[in-house]
Formats: C-alpha cells, structure tokens, sequence
C-alpha cells in the first residue's frame, strides 16, 4: 500500500502529473477493459445496462470518468454517488456525466434481485488503494447487496472492502478486477474470471525505481489483459 | 494514438522510432506536449522544439512531465533541412492550431513553417496544417502526410491531400455533435482514433 502511495505521490509531485489528468487515463483504462471483457452484445438484459457505484474519493472520482467513457462507447450506465466530495474535480466530472445524460440513482437498490433485473454489470469505485480501516455507512450496507447479487463486478483496483494486502475471504468476489498502475497485493486473492492492468501513464524510470516489472502493453492499447 | 497507425513502429526507416514534435506557443503546442509523452509510453523516441514556451501552468506541468520523462528539447531547429531528414523518421505539426490567425506571420513560427515546408520526411499535423488559413487552406505552405482533426474536421481539411485523415478526440456528448451538426464518423470499438 505504501508503495503505491509513494508512485502515486511521485507523479504528482516530482513529473507534476495533475489528479485529473491521471484520473482520466484510469477511468478510460478501466471503460475499455470493460468493453473488452464485457462487450455490449453479450449483455442479456434489453439494453447494456451498467451500475457503477462511486465512493467518496478518488476510486468513486474514476468511477464518473469510466461511466461517461462506458457511455461514449455505448453502454447505458446509471451512477449511484451518495457521499460527493465538494472539490471542483468531483464536481466537474459529476456535471459531466449529468449533461450525457447519465442518471444518478438517489437510493441505492435494497434488494440484490432488483439489481440483477435491472443491470447486466455493477462497476465497483467505491475503495480504492488509500482504503483503511473501518466501512463506513452507506457503504456498509451497499458492499452487502453487492455481495448478494448474480450479475457480475468490476472492481476498479481493488475490492471495495478488501485489505489492500490481505484481501477478504468472505468479502465481495468480483467477475474482474481492472488493477491501475500495477497490480496491488491483494490481487493475489482475485479470484474472478478478468484481471486487467490500466493507468498506461507510469513513465519508465519509475518503473525501474519501483522494480513494478510490468508486461508490455499490446501496442496502443491503454489496457493489458492479465488473466 | 494515431502516429501508430499511420506509422507502425516495424516499418520505420531509421534505425530508432525517432519523432521530432514542434510545439507553438499555444494549445496546439500544448496538444504536441501531450503526444509527445505518449509516443514515449508507446516506445518512440520524440525530441521535443518547442521555442516559445506558455506561461500557463498546465501547460509548463506537461512540460515537466515530458522532461522528467527523459524527452530531449531541442534549443534551435536546423535550418539545413537534410539535418532533420535524416535525424527523424517523422515531424509532428503542433506549431499552431485552429486558433491561430496572425500569429503564423510572428517569429518564430514564420521561420519554422519556412523549414518545415522543405523537409522531405512525413509530417503529421495536428487538427490544422500549421500557417493553412483556417477556411480557404493554403497554396505554398506545408503538405502534410497525415491530418488528425481533432474533435471534427475543420473546414480547411476540405484542402488536405496527403495520404491518410485521422479524426480523434473522443470526447463530444452527442448533444453537443446534434447542436453543431458535427456527424462527426464513428469510432471502432473502444478506439479513440477513427481513420476517416
């Protein structure tokens, strides 16, 4: 987890990367290993309806950026966002998605049969790697439906309630996990059918500095297949 | 994205994928800034002339990023064009944009258009052939290999000849396309490049 803090905080700092330029090649990342894993014909439900829950930081902030790109690439997708940060970021991205005309649900669904009816994917942004301690509400309770429905997850870098480095047993088992810049230890428990790596922005010499180790990506493709 | 396709990194003439990008002073500048860290990502070799640098602090991050990510700047453009020819594959067009009206005539654009003009390498401008008159196009100005027409096509793209037209910038709500009558093509897939 440290580790990657510490890259995080490099890109930031020492290349003057901006969150929102970094936040816009994950949630672009992740739309795209969706749409590869998850094409729309494959969907059973009448339309390629996607749920994608956002949490209250920067996981929830690429979850907006991967619906609006899920939208542009012809999915339907429904945002449920119950704790917005008011930075300008947050607010930005929400507008964004608000203008294409992706609906905002303001309750969660309460039972986990609705949202199989209603969705063919739910897209997990709601912890991302800064995760600690305890899960607070709504999420609580949003992470137990979630761990009750059939229709598959996509987590975006890691299962939302898992240790960043233990994972959880007993916790949400997502269909894929899309891993953002490399993957964390605690995909060492994913257990799902897609693991994707995304976030092609880690320029070279951090690589090597970190050891990460990556594969290479297929050409310009900004997703790599795993597993 | 596009410089791939149109020039797969295997089929390169020079030895290494050297791409030389010319940055003007404004958003097209900032866009070639973008590129250039990109094509270093996608294993390229870009050398970055970008003479008249912008004060605005976005655009002096991108700077940064792509030094930090070991890009050379260029301090003078050869004027002896068999220098360019044979140091890169490729030049990327990012002096000016859409944007620009009076500004081709002030140095040193004029004198980079000037250079340009001569080389015998592949040009690839972005949205707007540098120093082409928004509308009419250009007669004597650079002939560009490769168009990307960002977001849409401008009205000069009418005037392009070269080999192959790209549009990206996969951005535009529909709403926003219907509201200008952009039609603008369709992407493939998940692409953010369509070849037009």
């Amino acid at each position: 987890q440290e580790e990657a803090q510490a890259i995080d905080q490099e890109l930031f700092t020492e290349y003057k990367f901006s969150v929102d330029q970094l936040m816009e090649l994950a949630g672009l990342s992740c739309a795209t290993a969706i749409a590869k894993a998850y094409p729309p014909s494959s969907f059973t439900t009448s339309q390629p309806a996607v749920l994608v829950v956002c949490g209250p930081g920067n996981n929830g902030g690429d979850g907006l950026v991967c619906a609006r790109h899920l939208k542009m690439f012809g999915y339907q997708p429904t945002v449920h966002y119950p704790k917005r940060p008011s930075k300008p970021l947050f607010e930005g991205l929400t507008t964004q998605c608000e203008k294409m005309d992706i609906p905002f649900l303001p309750e969660f669904p309460t039972e986990a049969a609705f949202i199989d009816e209603l969705y063919g994917l739910v897209v997990d942004a709601i912890f991302g790697f800064s995760f600690k301690g305890a899960v607070r509400e709504p999420f609580g309770s949003i992470l137990g439906t979630l761990e009750r429905i059939t229709v598959p997850i996509a987590s975006i870098d890691i299962p939302s309630g898992w240790d960043v480095e233990k994972g959880k047993a007993d916790g949400l088992q997502p269909d894929m996990l899309i891993s953002l810049t490399a993957p964390k230890k605690a995909a060492m428990h994913f257990a799902g059918r897609y693991h994707f790596l995304g976030g092609r922005f880690v320029p070279p010499a951090l690589q090597e500095k970190y050891a990460l180790n990556l594969p290479p990506y297929p050409d310009t493709d900004c997703v790599l297949q795993l597993t | 994205s596009h410089l791939p396709q149109a020039f797969p990194l295997p089929s390169l003439p020079r030895k290494a994928p050297t791409v030389l990008v010319v940055c003007g002073p404004a958003q097209n500048g900032a866009i070639g800034l973008v590129c250039a860290r990109h094509l270093r990502i996608f294993d390229y070799e870009p050398t970055i002339f970008y003479p008249k640098r912008s004060p605005d602090p976005l655009y002096r991050d991108f700077t940064t990023q792509c030094e930090k990510m070991d890009i050379p700047f260029l301090s003078y453009l050869p004027t002896e064009v068999q220098l360019i020819n044979d140091a890169y594959n490729a030049v990327v067009d990012a002096v000016l944009g859409a944007e620009a009206e009076v500004a081709e005539g002030r140095e040193p654009c004029a004198a980079i258009l000037a250079t340009l003009k001569h080389i015998r390498i592949p040009i690839v401008s972005l949205d707007v052939p540098s120093g082409w008159d928004m509308e009419s196009g250009s007669t004597g100005g650079i002939s560009p290999d490769v168009l990307v027409s960002l977001a849409a096509p401008k009205e000069c793209a009418r005037r392009f000849l070269g080999r192959q037209h790209f549009v990206a910038g996969r951005f535009l709500p529909y709403d926003v396309q219907k509201k200008f009558e952009l039609n603008p093509p369709e992407y493939p897939g998940t692409e953010c490049v369509v070849a037009l």
